[in-house]
């Protein structure tokens, strides 16, 4: 990746019950999406057409949360 | 024996390096879908497109329809047509990349689909001739033929645009679906076949059973079938239909207007010397002489007569002559694979004296169920034709939009270009929506019929379930629907002409079987004709008589090629050609084309009617055999394959008797059927069983799945390479989609968990991952949907300013999408969406049992520039094995997992080791699969020598066996000659008192598991007219008690049981009656009254207080919710009933019949 975004530090969950039932603790995030076709990272506005900025392909994937997703193994 | 290696480097590094060269792929697997990419590639490569609308012609319209005078004549026809690859449509100004590839047709659910261009040009009065370039919508394109972009792709670009490295094509994406054409057997081409058919004798007073039937192929791939019957006077009448109608002509009448001939032609064509056969003069003599009454002479009259009663049905123009009628009659109906008269007059004629032959009973019938008489339909070609017809229509659309504004009195003017672009406006030119429905639903809409049996039922989905399933798709080959109905089995028979074509093995069980067939894996169809041309010199060169010779009969011997007469010759000089031939073709001399069929039909005795046909044709089933005179490739069809002498093995061939010899036995078997290990140690229904379940396996369906948006994948996690494989399996690929686990198998009776075909599995196993799999579901959101076309969005995605609850914030993310990786239960919002109707924020929620996590959110746009209002949301559901699944080796040895038992009690053998998993020995005995005894064997050796094994069949016999063989390779390990060893009790430690044979086998995971089964249901929805339970286990419905479950239940005389299942859990409901009439549906609830409660009273019993006679009490009135006021009709009390008693009740009523019922105390 040519400009890695800023990489969220990793935040020791507040009570561990909460991570346990697999939630996550809401924290405003700006939304990262990628193209189908060329990868392209982005993120796009509310009333956007669905087209990759880059390639104007049609299909765009929702890119992974940063934030941590936890479950209990059990 | 040859080893079989596990190529785990090369794998490896062919997986990380995808090879950059086009033609580095696994050649069997391309040969398997050959037959479709093969003929889709024809219709344009072959020009058989173009082909067609030259046979479809030119159609005349005047501009004036009324009296003698017609007007302006204009002529419309298609000149070419073509086809473009798909790409983005023009308006868009976007996309960078003006491809369009498949992997956005499956995202998108889409049509993977490109422009269909039609020439159209007209003249008016054959002058001043126009030419237009239509766009006829858009034709959902095959992948991987030449309209494709994957055609040329190496391993590396296709993973580049997102596809599988091997992808193979053969199929189209209609709404993000792969669906594919099934291929079907037809009657085998241009050459006439004698039936004998009780159905024949119920078309008219004369008809008898026998028949001549035919099925000419145009050139354009279409087809039109003709047949001639026997009247039991002798007389001989041509049927063929047209546009779904049937119509007969005097065979005679076709003779005639054919060629200028006379009765002494034809009487020698078909009698040839044979004048002393007074069966054949007799017949000849009524023939001929019946005709006269026609009083028809000469070929104009003849032609005339036709095209004046053919006028109509083929709407043929005022114009037009009747003899120019009549031409076309013989044009497009009889014989239409032979272009010139004469040819179709001699074929008539042959056509004639075989008919004779039948009936006198010195030729058998042929079989059309036989492989010799059958060939296949090709997707391409069916696809061809279907665009071939409905180019047709567009035209006579045309002509109907142009009678229509003449009628209705629009000035109807050919020269005006404003005119002409108006009527081509108002015509319906969505060719590509047709194809579209014709491959989403699988239905034929047609006005003539093709010629085929069925209207629906072409199309299947080529599932992804595992590669096994999906490559068996592309070498299915079905009897037609038709055959689906039939009560007698004749057809399902596996017949011995089918040897090395149709695999025995791999037929469906139940309704299918036998129906659906599979090709033999090297079994290959002809898309393109062989080049034929020097056929004919040579045989003449040979000495073969000119066709025009005087012969016929069975006497001689007819040489035909591709349903043309081309000579005669004697039967001793017709073997020798045969011979000669077969003999150049393979050599390569002469430009004689490999794959001729050279069908040799020696004289017989009341056989099959002799000849020497050849084919070269399209369509043909064609296989590689050694020819042992020249040791080299032969290709040999069905047709000859039935006089040829043709060694199995090697050892087989005898001197002077064989002149063939198969390059493997496993030649006959399907690519399912070889990958059976062992299987000729099997009984054979267990090797069916293999084929089916081996395709019902939680496998590997592709490694492309991130970019697939299938409703459901089955992905098993840790899959392996058997240990033991044919070596067919590497030679086509397997290894790249695994499909199973390789278990240490005890087979031992130990736990009493593992009766009926159960097994246990180990626990520790099941916690290494043994078996664990994965479900993927798709589920497609579409905001637009609910609103009508044309409307304005009112919700779109994501949050609104509104109030809502913060807990969905832990599922969705600030765009109202849900979080990559989240887990999501019953009830959890997937997705939130502001509804400006409401003024609200509201969310769809995830509606499945089980929980799952989301693995993908992908937005997809569409062809407008507003917001998206379409998503598809990829769910991950973990399934690992649970106690119900169900698993199978590859020998139709299916079980469920009982147990999963503990390492600690299992037991174990003297070098410590334990089975992962257990099966019954009662499983063995009944089934005699062998071949798991010795895969087992096999596996065991392997995994002790770290090799592969070979297993394919027919390597072992009964002196070298391979008991024997796995056994050397135990003892060197140290282990038991026969498998077997001793083990000890995992619970109590003792040495059990007999050896266990345990070894390794491969173990399926099949896709039927409890969690998509399980049914229970204690109370929960009813039936609202009912009130009884509802079916269905989507609904929480219950399952249904039956008749024959009643049956059983009374026969147990369990009384309680019957009541509780058939009232108590069902719809048991308590019913006030009226004891004095009888009635329940007169009863009811009478408004409580200050001091005293509500009764149940009878309506119909009681008395208006207005009407009343007499004094009532108080206590006597009572009153409806109404506020009329009745007395009496308190003979009430309640009772149980079935609600639907009370619904039969109310429906009796209805028709105005009464129910009464007699209520005792």
């Amino acid at each position: 990746m040519a400009s890695s975004p800023q990489r969220e530090a990793f935040q020791v969950p507040a009570s561990i019950s909460a991570a346990a039932i697999g939630q996550v603790t809401t924290k405003s995030l700006g939304v990262k999406y990628n193209c189908a076709q060329c990868a392209a990272s982005f993120s796009l506005g509310k009333n956007d057409a669905i087209r990759c900025k880059e390639c104007g392909h049609r299909v765009i994937y929702k890119a992974r949360t940063r934030r941590m997703v936890q479950f209990e193994a059990r | 024996m040859t080893l079989a290696k596990f190529n785990t480097l090369q794998r490896e590094n062919r997986f990380k390096n995808p090879p950059t060269d086009k033609n580095d792929i696994y050649p069997l697997l391309r040969d398997a879908v050959q037959p479709h990419i093969g003929s889709f590639n024809a219709l344009t490569d072959d020009n058989l497109l173009n082909l067609g609308v030259k046979d479809i012609g030119k159609k005349t319209i005047f501009d004036n329809n009324e009296g003698i005078i017609t007007g302006n004549k204009l002529k419309v026809w298609v000149d070419s047509v073509s086809i473009a690859k798909p790409s983005v449509s023009p308006s868009d100004k976007l996309s960078l990349n003006r491809k369009t590839l498949p992997f956005e047709a499956r995202e998108r659910m889409i049509t993977y689909r490109s422009r269909l261009l039609l020439t159209l040009k007209w003249t008016i009065n054959d002058s001043d001739e126009h030419t237009e370039v239509r766009e006829a919508g858009q034709i959902p394109v095959m992948l991987k033929s030449n309209r494709c972009h994957l055609e040329k792709m190496s391993p590396q670009q296709l993973i580049n645009v997102k596809e599988e490295s091997d992808e193979l094509g053969g199929y189209f994406i209609v709404n993000g679906i792969e669906k594919l054409i099934r291929m079907l057997i037809v009657q085998r081409r241009n050459h006439p076949m004698a039936i004998i058919r009780p159905s024949f004798g119920n078309r008219g007073a004369a008809y008898t059973k026998f028949g001549i039937q035919i099925r000419c192929v145009r050139p354009d791939q279409s087809s039109q079938t003709n047949v001639l019957h026997y009247l039991n006077d002798g007389n001989v009448t041509f049927r063929f239909s047209w546009r779904k109608n049937e119509y007969l002509i005097p065979v005679m009448m076709i003779f005639k207007a054919l060629i200028e001939t006379n009765d002494r032609e034809i009487f020698d064509g078909i009698v040839g010397d044979e004048t002393n056969n007074s069966f054949l003069t007799d017949r000849l003599e009524l023939l001929l002489r019946s005709y006269k009454t026609y009083q028809l002479n000469g070929q104009q009259e003849t032609l005339a007569y036709l095209g004046d009663k053919f006028r109509v049905v083929f709407g043929a123009t005022p114009d037009i002559t009747d003899i120019e009628v009549g031409k076309e009659v013989l044009q497009r109906i009889v014989l239409v694979h032979l272009k010139n008269n004469k040819d179709k007059f001699r074929m008539l004629l042959f056509m004639i004296r075989k008919l004779y032959a039948l009936v006198a009973g010195d030729c058998s019938p042929d079989n059309p169920d036989a492989t010799q008489h059958q060939e296949i339909l090709l997707p391409g070609f069916l696809y061809g034709m279907i665009i071939k017809e409905k180019i047709d229509e567009y035209l006579q659309n045309i002509r109907l939009q142009i009678t229509s504004d003449i009628n209705r009195g629009i000035g109807v003017n050919f020269y005006d270009k404003k005119y002409m672009n108006r009527v081509l406006m108002r015509v319906n030119e969505n060719i590509g929506q047709k194809l579209q429905y014709f491959l989403s639903t699988g239905n034929l809409v047609s006005q003539s019929g093709l010629d085929l049996q069925q209207v629906s039922g072409y199309t299947v989905v080529a599932e992804k379930i595992n590669f096994h399933r999906f490559i068996s798709h592309f070498r299915m080959v079905h009897r037609g629907s038709f055959f689906a109905e039939l009560k007698t089995t004749t057809v399902r028979k596996l017949l011995p002409e089918s040897w090395g074509f149709l695999c025995p093995v791999h037929t469906p069980d139940g309704s299918p079987c036998g129906l659906l067939n599979h090709l033999a894996h090297k079994c290959k169809i002809s898309t393109i004709a062989s080049n034929v041309s020097t056929v004919s010199e040579v045989l003449s060169r040979l000495g073969m008589l000119p066709a025009d010779s005087f012969a016929a009969g069975p006497k001689l011997c007819c040489v035909q090629l591709d349903g043309k007469i081309i000579g005669w010759t004697s039967h001793k000089q017709g073997k020798i050609f045969a011979d000669t031939l077969r003999f150049w073709k393979v050599e390569g001399k002469y430009n004689l084309p490999l794959d001729l069929e050279i069908g040799y039909v020696p004289p017989s005795n009341k056989g099959q009617y002799p000849g020497l046909f050849l084919f070269g044709g399209h369509s043909r089933m064609m296989r590689p055999v050694k020819y042992l005179p020249l040791d080299k490739q032969d290709i040999v069809g069905p047709f000859e394959q039935v006089y040829m002498d043709v060694a199995v093995t090697p050892e087989e061939i005898e001197n002077n008797v064989h002149s063939h010899v198969e390059f493997s036995p496993t030649n006959i078997l399907s690519i399912l059927a070889n990958l059976t290990p062992f299987s000729d140690f099997n009984q054979s229904p267990r090797n069916m069983y293999q084929c089916q379940m081996g395709k019902q396996t939680m496998g590997t369906p592709g490694t492309a799945l991130i970019h697939r948006s299938d409703n459901k994948l089955y992905r098993l996690q840790t899959g392996q390479t058997p240990i033991v494989k044919a070596n067919l399996y590497d030679d086509y690929g397997m290894d790249n989609f695994p499909n199973g686990m390789n278990a240490i198998v005890a087979v031992i009776s130990y736990t009493g968990y593992d009766m009926d075909d159960a097994m246990i599995i180990n626990k520790s196993a099941d916690e290494r991952g043994f078996g664990y799999g994965t479900v993927y579901k798709v589920e497609k959101i579409d905001l637009s949907q609910s609103r009508r076309r044309g409307d304005p969005i009112t919700q779109h995605f994501g949050f609104g300013n509104d109030e809502w609850p913060e807990i969905w914030k832990t599922k969705l993310d600030n765009d109202g999408l849900p979080l990559i990786g989240v887990k999501v239960e019953e009830g959890d919002p997937i997705l939130a969406y502001y509804d400006d109707t409401l003024g609200k924020t509201k969310v769809k929620t995830y509606h499945s049992s089980e929980p799952g996590y989301i693995e993908e959110v992908k937005l997809l746009g569409d062809d407008s520039i507003g917001e998206g209002q379409q998503l598809t949301i990829k769910y991950r559901i973990t399934r690992q094995p649970l106690i119900g699944d169900k698993f199978s080796s590859r020998h139709g040895q299916k079980g469920v997992c009982s147990r999963k038992w503990p390492q600690i009690d299992m037991p174990f053998t003297e070098s410590g080791m334990q089975p992962d998993v257990i099966i019954n020995p009662h499983a063995f005995p009944s089934r005699m699969t062998i071949g798991m005894f010795v895969e087992s064997l096999a596996g065991k050796a392997g995994a002790l020598h770290g090799i592969a094994q070979d297993s394919t069949p027919w390597k072992f016999n009964e002196s070298d066996t391979p008991a024997d063989y796995f056994g050397e390779q135990l003892l060197a390990a140290g282990y038991n000659y026969h498998g077997n060893e001793p083990m000890y009790s995992g619970a109590t430690g003792e040495e059990l008192r007999c050896d266990i044979y345990i070894g390794c086998v491969y173990y399926q995971r099949l896709r039927h598991m409890v969690n998509d089964k399980f049914q229970v249901r204690s109370t929960g929805p009813v039936n609202s007219l009912t009130m009884q339970p509802v079916k269905g286990r989507k609904r929480s419905g219950g399952i249904r008690v039956g008749e024959m479950e009643r049956d059983a239940l009374i026969g147990h005389g369990t009384a309680f049981l019957l009541q509780d299942r058939l009232l108590n859990c069902s719809d048991y409901t308590q019913t006030p009656i009226c004891k004095n009439c009888g009635s329940i549906l007169t009863t009811q609830t009478s408004v409580p009254r200050i001091g005293s409660m509500a009764s149940i009273r009878c309506r119909r019993c009681a008395i208006s207080l207005s009407n009343y006679e007499g004094y009532a009490q108080d206590s006597e009135i009572w009153e409806d919710g109404h506020g009329k006021k009745f007395v009496g009709g308190d003979d009430t009390t309640t009772v149980a009933i079935p609600f639907v008693l009370k619904y039969l009740d109310s429906e009796l009523s209805a028709m105005g019949i009464k129910m009464k019922y007699n209520v005792e105390p």
